[in-house]
């Protein structure tokens, strides 16, 4: 009697323990599956994170080949765009919590001006002054171009700048009459950055003006031309700042 | 339109995992059997046009459930891919004259499970 039970023990742990070999077999089995999916899930995430890359390299690329054919027109801006651009982003470097360093930020930046291809060249190199309808015409390349940018997906935030980059923070400036707050933060950022490139460089009428000078030009029209704000955030950078990117870009 | 899948495997994790896989990657309406007599039942009821079929199972083991779907015609034109283990020798050469199609081997990559069925829609739409 006490041998029966002693087998009957002795079976049932020998089935115990095989079926405990099962269960841990299959727990290997589904660890390793698991890991398999895990290894390919790692793979894809490498995988689009270089695409991504990709993509964002040829984005860069496509907005730099508009922007220069922009430029390849007007013959004396020479790399105006990729100055400013380098300007701009020193300053709105300086509003982390309002702007952030988006390469679409940059995008309007360079592609500011590129409502100019609709422009005949008769005006955008006519030497004397324009008349009335030619400056009509003149002061739509802001639409124009943020017409073209919103059009194409990736460049559709960048419309802020191309659209507004001409407005004055006292409301005079073009298309919109926009004024003050209003103006969007990118754009306000923007035209400080565009005219201290535009007095810094040779021009065909004038030689370029000094640093020195171009602050105190843009200083005198804080809270006209410039808000005020950007002005002073402005004249806290550094002249070695602008003049390592004029350096570096010309 | 949408096809039907059958998974069929008696590990009920496996088939969570490639019905998971497949959900929302095509109009697929997934359905499950946990051995070879379900699997029959199932695609009788169903008409899946792809079938994953794992080798050991209880009841009806994967190559006589295979070979059985071929001779049904309701269920002939099947694709059916087995789900091999990697150590399995003859397997292949026994699944594949029961009928099969494809084979994916365990564990296997979701990747080549979501190829796979790729390759079979673009067939279907052929």
């Amino acid at each position: 009697m006490a041998v029966q039970s002693e087998i009957g023990l002795i079976d049932e742990l020998v089935r115990l323990r095989a079926e405990l070999r099962r269960r841990e077999r299959e727990a290997a089995d589904k660890e390793l599956q698991l890991q398999r999916y895990a290894a390919d899930l790692r793979e894809t995430f490498k995988q689009e994170r270089a695409r991504a890359q990709e993509l964002r390299r040829s984005y860069m690329a496509t907005v730099r080949a508009l922007s220069n054919a922009v430029e390849a027109r007007d013959a004396y801006t020479g790399k105006h765009a990729e100055r400013v651009a380098a300007y701009g982003l020193e300053l709105a470097r300086k509003f982390p919590e309002e702007l952030i360093l988006t390469p679409e930020l940059e995008f309007g930046f360079l592609l500011h001006d590129v409502g100019k291809v609709a422009i005949p060249d008769a005006i955008l190199y006519k030497p004397g002054a324009l008349d009335d309808d030619e400056r009509a015409l003149m002061s739509r390349h802001p639409v124009i171009g943020s017409e073209i940018v919103q059009g194409i997906e990736f460049l559709a935030e960048a419309a802020d700048v191309v659209r507004s980059h001409h407005e004055k923070w006292d409301g005079t400036g073009y298309p919109d009459r926009l004024a003050a707050e209003d103006i969007p933060l990118a754009a306000r950022v923007f035209a400080v950055a565009d005219v201290l490139d535009a007095l810094t460089t040779d021009r065909p009428y004038r030689p370029a003006c000094s640093l020195r000078y171009a602050r105190a030009m843009i200083t005198s029209e804080s809270g006209k031309h410039f808000d005020p704000r950007v002005v002073e955030v402005f004249n806290t950078i550094d002249d070695h700042v602008f003049e390592r990117i004029a350096a570096e870009i010309r | 339109m949408t096809h039907a899948v059958l998974i069929v495997d008696d590990d009920q994790f496996i088939r969570k995992l490639i019905a998971t896989t497949l959900e929302d990657v095509a109009e697929f309406e997934l359905h499950e059997a946990a051995d070879g007599m379900d699997a029959l039942e199932v695609a009788r009821q169903t008409r899946p046009s792809l079938v994953f079929l794992d080798v050991d199972m209880p009841r009806l083991n994967g190559i006589e459930t295979c070979r059985q779907l071929r001779q049904d015609d309701l269920t002939a034109g099947a694709t059916i891919v087995m789900l091999t283990a990697a150590h399995g020798d003859h397997v292949e050469s026994d699944a594949e004259q029961a009928g099969a199609d494809l084979f994916l081997t365990k564990p296997f990559s979701p990747l080549d499970l979501l190829r796979l069925v790729d390759q079979h829609g673009e067939r279907q739409a052929r």
